[in-house]
């Protein structure tokens, strides 16, 4: 009988003990790509996060809470993450996602995310139905962000009239190929060749030397990963002395190693957070420095792109909470909308009600490698 | 339409990753002929061969010919760990083939996450052996590069073609593809045969790695587009045909990019697949083993 009040005594003080944990704590959930092909985006999202999270709680916290992120391998497959983001609803009970890049992986949850009024901030573009882009924030810069910023370098800092696109096959892919289609004109320039590759191909020079071929002096090449490298490498094996290689804005050691191969003949598209050595005092550089501050004696060597993009949403986040007053999803949701203008360490982002892509600014620089560094291309 | 130009440089292209394919394809043709298993985590050993090579190269600084000569043995003992921590003891305990084949699966993506945990998620390289190039024949370049890939290539088929016919070691492994029980009978130590077969499956994979890494990249998950590419290479020729698993690696590439050159990089793939489904229909036993001949049961 003893051992029976003990043990229920212990059950009662452990449950109200797990109770009084959970008042005090915010729960984010975050469905990331830990494996597969997102994995070096959503692992610099994730840590971006937990580096964000780690400022605020030092600083008490959002409403007096400590934050605590939740995340999800979706393993970059959508079901991975519908999967876990029901875990997320129903067993974390969290207050709101701040999910990484997955985009097929989010748009599969936001119905019924959607449902249980817990806003979406996304570092993917946002969920294709109206009622769903309601509870969903991007983070992420719109593409013909990134098309425009290599198009006006190449019109105002070189001759070449004709480029070639090289695109892989994904959604977003095809969506700035798309869009470099039709923006070209505005900039006087020509696309002669658009070619596609597979992100785990291991030699490209047919695709190169068709835009080669067809007067393409300038490839815009749309896609991340370690493709980039190989186009780089196959440029310089096809003896293409003259041809550009521009491109997407990605981790900063594939501009390296692309740059190492290709010198002064290869650029990047990157936010400034990138480039924080070129960055003139403002509000922009503060807001870089106070990132840098908690990011580089945690991860000296790695790039801080994508982690300063969910190092942003956590501090938008942080804000829309001083205006909600609460973590109730759908106060947090009116009160994203009514954040004023945030300068961040990526980029501005203007939320409104009407405004739910944050980015309207294009904030992106050409870079090149040189000297042993990402700079401004001048 | 397609110039000239685009479909010779798309063959001497096409030449420099199909003998890789083709290396990866004679990796898996040795452990099989030495053991009856299909070893899906072929493809992690050219991921290995790149990847610790350039760890010695830009991490610690050493030269090329040390690095290389560091790294093939290294990885050769990867396989060697393969076979004693996984196959073996399942051998020992009656697990069926299938077993064993669906445990090199699982080994592949584990070796593939200690990896991840080891070296990190970033791509990387290094330099082309030779700098400069590319040697230009008209308007078609060859990169150094592939000369070193094509060089050493046929070194390794005749360093194996020796080793296969005039080593006590080569002509004991391939006793074991035509009999192992036999062959044990006949005092051939057919597990240390299978150890031997293992660390020279890795060890071609690695040097795979090691020359083809210059060329492009090397991360964590390359190795199953090369162990796939290399199964299919193995296949084309006829399973456990080393010459023919090269000769398929070849014929894979060459097609791969004219498939790229006539349809796109889209249909690179179906091309293989399709290829490799006629290859089968008409030559079940690969295309070096006669037409019509129905599947040699093992």
């Amino acid at each position: 009988m003893n051992v029976r009040y003990w043990l229920l005594a212990l059950a009662t003080c452990t449950a109200l003990a797990g109770s009084a944990q959970a008042e005090d704590t915010f729960k984010i959930g975050s469905s990331v790509g830990l494996t597969g092909y997102a994995a070096v985006i959503d692992r610099a999202w994730r840590d971006g996060l937990a580096v964000a999270a780690d400022a605020l709680n030092e600083k008490g916290g959002i409403l007096g809470k400590k934050i605590e992120v939740i995340t999800e391998d979706n393993k970059s497959q959508p079901q991975d993450a519908v999967v876990g983001y029901r875990k997320m609803i129903s067993s974390d009970q969290v207050s709101l996602f701040d999910s990484g890049c997955v985009s097929a992986g989010n748009f599969a949850a936001a119905a019924f995310v959607m449902q249980a009024k817990l806003p979406m901030y996304l570092c993917s573009i946002l969920p294709q139905r109206d009622k769903e882009q309601e509870w969903a924030f991007s983070f992420l810069a719109p593409p013909k962000f990134e098309i425009e910023a290599r198009y006006r370098y190449i019109k105002e800092k070189t001759d070449i009239r004709k480029v070639g696109i090289l695109y892989d096959p994904t959604p977003y892919a095809l969506m700035m190929k798309g869009l470099g289609e039709q923006l070209a004109k505005d900039f006087g320039l020509e696309v002669v060749a658009q070619e596609t590759y597979k992100p785990d191909d291991a030699d490209m020079t047919v695709q190169l030397g068709r835009i080669n071929a067809a007067g393409g002096g300038a490839v815009i090449k749309i896609g991340q990963g370690g493709s980039t490298v190989t186009a780089a490498k196959n440029i310089k094996q096809l003896g293409l002395d003259k041809m550009l290689l521009l491109s997407s804005n990605d981790d900063g050691s594939i501009f390296q190693q692309a740059g190492q191969v290709l010198g002064d003949r290869f650029f990047f598209v990157a936010p400034p957070v990138q480039l924080p050595k070129q960055l003139k005092p403002g509000p922009a550089k503060d807001a870089v420095d106070a990132f840098l501050k908690y990011w580089k004696p945690k991860y000296p060597d790695r790039d801080p792109a994508n982690s300063a993009r969910a190092w942003d949403s956590m501090m938008v986040l942080a804000k829309a909470a001083e205006i909600a007053k609460s973590t109730d999803g759908t106060a947090l949701r009116d009160a994203t909308q009514k954040v004023p203008s945030y300068v961040g360490a990526y980029a501005t982002f203007n939320f409104s009600e009407k405004q739910h892509v944050g980015i309207t600014e294009n904030p992106f620089l050409i870079g090149k490698f040189a000297t042993g560094e990402l700079v401004v291309a001048e | 339409m397609p110039s000239l130009v685009e479909f010779l440089q798309s063959i001497v292209n096409g030449v420099g990753v199909g003998l890789i394919y083709g290396l990866v394809g004679i990796g898996f043709c040795v452990i099989y002929n030495a053991s009856g298993i299909v070893n899906f985590a072929q493809g992690v050993f050219v991921m290995l061969g790149g990847m610790v090579c350039e760890t010695l190269l830009s991490q610690l600084g050493i030269p090329l010919i040390v690095a290389v000569v560091l790294t093939i043995p290294l990885v050769a003992i990867s396989g060697i760990v393969m076979e004693l921590a996984i196959v073996r003891p399942m051998m020992h305990r009656g697990a069926t083939l299938f077993a064993i084949i669906l445990a090199t699966l699982a080994a592949q993506i584990m070796i593939e996450r200690i990896t991840l945990l080891t070296f990190g998620d970033r791509p990387r390289t290094y330099h082309e052996f030779t700098t400069g190039g590319p040697l230009k024949i008209g308007d078609v370049a060859i990169g150094y590069q592939l000369f070193w890939i094509l060089g050493c290539g046929a070194l390794l088929v005749l360093l194996l073609w020796l080793f296969f016919t005039r080593t006590r070691t080569g002509r004991a492994l391939r006793a074991c593809s035509q009999n192992r029980e036999a062959a044990q009978l006949l005092g051939i130590p057919v597990a240390r045969m299978m150890l031997i077969a293992f660390a020279l499956s890795a060890a071609l994979g690695a040097i795979a790695g090691i020359l083809v890494t210059p060329t492009q990249y090397t991360a964590y998950n390359v190795g199953t587009p090369f162990g796939v590419n290399g199964f299919i290479a193995a296949i084309i020729g006829g399973f456990g045909r080393a010459g023919g698993a090269l000769a398929g690696g070849l014929l894979l590439g060459v097609l791969q990019a004219l498939a790229i050159v006539a349809l796109g990089a889209g249909f690179k793939n179906v091309a293989a697949l399709s290829f490799l489904l006629v290859v089968l229909l008409f030559f079940p036993n690969g295309l070096f083993a006669g037409f019509g001949k129905s599947a040699k049961a093992h």
